[in-house]
C-alpha cells in the first residue's frame, strides 16, 4: 500500500527576484514499509522534496497525497493537525523541547493528540526503551548526547504512530558510532514494527543501510534504486 | 503541559526573568507607595478638617446656613443636646453661638466668623485647645477673651492681650460692639479656614448677640463627634427624624471639597497604576519577544510536529503571566510592609509647611491604603502582562515551521 503519492510536484523559490527552480516534476511514491534514502549533492532539493511531502511546505505545482489524504489542499492550520495526527519528524537538530525532559518530550505529541495518561505513559516507556534510553527517561536534551537526543526524536517521532518517519539528515550531527547506533535502531524498527522510514543524507554509510536510494540531481530525480 | 513549559522557559533566562520580575514587583510596590501617600494625605486632611473644624455631623435651623442669620437658632437647645449625649453612637456635643462679623483694630479690620463655644464642651469635640500655640485656652472666670490664630494675629498686627473689636448684628438686627482681649493664638494648620475663624466664650456672645435672652438658649450651631466615622450618614439620618425641626448634615455635606478629596484618591490610585503598567508593558514586550526569537527554531519544530497556533500563542501568554503572577505578590508584599511602617512612622513633610497649611493638609503623611488598591494592583499587574504577550505571541504563530526549520 502506497503512504505517499506524489505527483509532478515543482518547487520554485523566488525571493529576490531570482527564481530558484529547487523541484522539477517530481513523481514519487513510497510504499508501506519501506527504509528509503534521498540522496545527492547540496541544494539538489533533499530537503524541500522532504518538507512537501511531510506537509511543511507547499509545492509550486503537482500534487501530495499521503495515506489517502490530499495534502497539498490543506490549510496552514489543517497541516499543523495533519502532521500532528500521521506524520513524525527527525530534524537535523533542535529537535526537543529543552525543558522538558526525554520521557516528558516524548509524551508531549501525545498529550496534543489526547491520548489517555496511562497509553501516554506506556508508549513512552515503550518507545524509548526501543530506542535504548531507559536509564537517561528523567534527563533533559541539554544532558544527553547527540546521539542520544536523536534517539529521544525517533521516540518523539514514534509516539503518534504515524504513516511514516521524515529525517532530514538525522546523522549530520553524529559521531560514527552515534550513527550507527541510530541507524541500528531505525532499521531494526523498520524490520519489527514495519515502520516506514524516509531520510536525507550525504553519509556513505547511511547511504549503504537503505533498502531504496532516490538520488536527486538539480531537484529531478535521477536514480531510484531498490535493494531488495 | 502547557503551563510547565512556560513555567519551565521563564528559568531558562534566569536574569532576564528576575529583571522583569523585578521591574513589575517595583512598579506594583510604587503604585502602592504612591496610593498609599496620596490616600493617607487626602484621609489625613480629611481627619484634620473633621477634628479641627467640621466635626463629623453639625445640626443647625434649617434656614441658618442660608445666609448665616444669627436670629435663626436651634429650638430648645438644652434639651437637644441632652438628648443627643444620651445616643451610644455619639462621642461628644458641643453647642455654640454663630455669627458673621467684623474684626477691628486700630490697624486694620477683617470679616471673620465669630464662634461663641462652651470651652469644656468644644474640648470634647474639636482639637482647638491642643492648636493653641501661644497663651491659653479659656479660663474660667475670665471675661470677654477671644482666641484667634496665628494668621489673625499676622493680618490684625495684634499680639497676646491685644485688643481686639467685635461688631455684628444682634438677633433683633441691631448693630452691636464688643472688646475683646486676646488670650491665646491657635494654629490649626489649615490657613483659610484659620484666617477666617475667631473664638470667643459663649456667655460673653451669648449676652450681646440676644440680649435678654436667656444665655444657654443663644445657640446656632450643634457640632457632634461620633465613636464611628462611618456612621456619620445613618445617625445624620436617626437625628433628622428625632428632631425634624433642625438641619442635621454631615462632614461631607458640610464640606462637599472632604468628599471629592476623598474620592479623587481612588482616580489618582487607577492613573498612577496605569503609568507604571504603561511603563512595563514594554519591558514585558521586549523580554517576551526576546525569548520568542531566541526560540525561534524551537518554536518552528513544535509548530512542525504539531502544536497548534492557539497552543503555542497561549505558551507565550501564559510565560508573560507566570513573570506578573511571580512579580505582583513581591510587589505586593513590598507595598504591603512599606504601608505597616510608614502608615505608623508616617513621612514627615514639615520642610514644606508653609505650602502644605495653605491647604490645610498635615505636615506628617501616615500612608494608609484602601485594601482593596492590592488586589486592583494585582488584576492590572495581570492584564499588562496579558496585553504585552499578544505581540510576542502574535510573532510566534506568525513564524513559518520551514523557515524555522531552514536554519537548523
Ligand atoms: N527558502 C528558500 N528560499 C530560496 N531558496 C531556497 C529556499 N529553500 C531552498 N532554496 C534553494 O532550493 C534549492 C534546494 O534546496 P534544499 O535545501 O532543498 O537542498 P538540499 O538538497 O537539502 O541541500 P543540503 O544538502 O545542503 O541540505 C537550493 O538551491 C536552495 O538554495
Ligand atoms: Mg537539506
Amino acid at each position: 500500500m502506497s503512504v505517499i503519492i506524489a505527483k509532478g510536484i515543482s518547487k520554485t523559490y523566488d525571493p529576490d527576484g531570482m527564481p530558484v527552480l529547487a523541484l522539477q516534476r517530481i513523481d514519487l511514491e513510497i510504499r508501506e514499509g519501506e527504509f528509503t534514502a534521498i540522496v545527492g549533492p547540496s541544494g539538489s532539493g533533499k530537503s524541500t522534496l522532504l518538507n512537501i511531502i511531510g506537509g511543511l511546505d507547499k509545492p509550486s505545482e503537482g500534487m501530495v497525497e499521503v495515506g489517502g489524504h490530499m495534502i497539498t489542499e490543506l490549510s496552514d492550520n489543517e497541516l499543523i493537525d495533519f502532521r500532528k495526527e500521521h506524520i513524525g519528524f527527525v530534524f537535523q537538530a533542535y529537535n526537543l523541547i529543552p525543558v522538558l525532559t526525554a520521557r516528558e518530550n516524548v509524551e508531549f505529541v501525545m498529550l496534543l493528540q489526547q491520548r489517555p495518561k496511562a497509553e501516554r505513559e506506556a508508549r513512552t516507556k515503550e518507545l524509548l526503551h526501543a530506542v535504548g534510553l531507559d536509564d537517561k527517561m528523567d534527563k533533559r536534551p541539554g544532558e544527553l548526547s547527540g546521539g542520544q537526543q536523536q534517539r529521544v526524536a525517533v521516540a518523539r517521532a514514534l509516539a503518534p504512530k504515524p504513516a511514516f518517519i521524515l529525517a532530514d539528515e538525522p546523522t549530520a550531527n553524529l559521531d560514527t558510532k552515534s550513527t550507527e547506533n541510530l541507524l541500528d535502531i531505525m532499521a531494526e524498527l523498520n524490520r519489527e514494527e514495519k515502520i516506514t522510514f524516509i531520510f536525507s543524507t550525504h553519509d556513505q554509510r547511511v547511504i549503504n543501510r537503505a533498502r531504496r536510494v532516490i538520488t536527486l540531481v538539480d531537484g529531478a530525480v535521477a536514480s531510484d534504486e531498490k535493494r531488495d | 503541559m502547557i503551563p510547565l513549559i512556560a513555567w519551565r522557559n521563564i528559568w531558562r533566562s534566569r536574569t532576564r526573568s528576575l529583571v522583569v520580575i523585578g521591574a513589575i514587583a517595583i512598579g506594583v510596590w510604587a503604585a502602592l507607595f504612591m496610593t498609599g501617600f496620596a490616600t493617607g494625605m487626602a484621609r489625613g486632611y480629611v481627619r484634620s478638617a473633621v477634628d479641627n473644624i467640621v466635626s463629623h455631623l453639625q445640626m443647625h435651623h434649617p434656614q441658618f446656613k442660608e445666609d448665616y442669620d444669627a436670629r435663626f437658632m436651634v429650638d430648645t437647645p438644652g434639651a437637644v443636646a441632652d438628648r443627643l449625649r444620651e445616643m451610644p453612637s455619639i462621642k461628644a456635643v458641643s453647642a455654640r453661638a454663630v455669627v458673621n462679623g467684623m474684626a477691628s483694630t486700630p490697624k486694620g479690620a477683617r470679616g471673620v466668623q465669630i464662634k461663641g463655644i462652651n470651652p469644656d464642651e468644644e474640648a470634647g469635640v474639636t482639637t482647638l485647645r491642643e492648636k493653641i500655640v501661644e497663651g491659653s485656652y479659656f479660663l474660667p472666670d475670665r471675661r470677654n477673651e477671644v482666641l484667634i490664630s496665628v494668621a489673625m494675629a499676622d493680618k490684625l498686627h495684634i499680639k497676646m492681650r491685644s485688643k481686639l473689636v467685635l461688631t455684628f448684628q444682634e438677633t433683633s438686627g441691631e448693630l452691636t460692639t464688643g472688646a475683646f482681649r486676646v488670650a491665646g493664638i491657635f494654629d490649626s494648620g489649615n490657613k483659610p479656614f484659620d484666617e477666617t475663624h475667631i473664638f470667643v466664650d459663649h456667655s460673653d456672645m451669648a449676652a450681646l448677640l440676644a440680649p435678654g435672652s436667656p444665655t444657654e438658649d443663644v445657640i446656632q450651631e450643634i457640632a457632634i463627634m461620633l465613636h464611628a466615622p462611618k456612621t456619620a450618614a445613618t445617625v445624620s439620618d436617626t437625628l433628622q427624624s428625632l428632631f425634624p425641626g433642625l438641619l442635621s448634615e454631615t462632614y461631607h455635606q458640610i464640606s462637599p471639597d472632604l468628599e471629592m478629596y476623598e474620592s479623587q484618591i481612588n482616580t489618582v490610585s487607577y492613573i498612577y497604576l496605569g503609568i507604571i503598567m504603561l511603563a512595563l508593558v514594554f519591558g514585558i514586550v521586549n523580554t517576551m519577544l526576546m525569548a520568542v526569537l531566541e526560540r525561534y527554531r524551537e518554536i518552528g519544530m513544535l509548530m512542525a510536529i504539531g502544536m497548534n497556533k492557539i497552543k503555542v500563542f497561549s505558551m507565550i501568554v501564559f510565560e508573560a503571566l507566570m513573570l506578573g503572577l511571580i512579580a505582583a505578590p513581591l510587589g505586593m508584599g513590598l507595598g504591603w510592609v512599606s504601608m505597616l511602617y510608614l502608615g505608623r512612622k508616617g513621612i514627615n513633610l514639615s520642610a514644606y509647611s508653609e505650602s502644605l497649611r495653605l491647604y490645610g493638609l498635615e505636615q506628617i503623611i501616615y500612608f494608609e491604603l484602601p485594601p482593596e488598591t492590592y488586589w486592583q494592583a494585582g488584576i492590572f499587574v495581570m492584564f499588562t502582562a496579558l496585553l504585552a504577550s499578544l505581540y510576542p505571541a502574535w510573532k510566534a504563530i506568525s513564524l513559518r515551521p520551514v523557515e524555522a526549520i531552514r536554519k537548523i
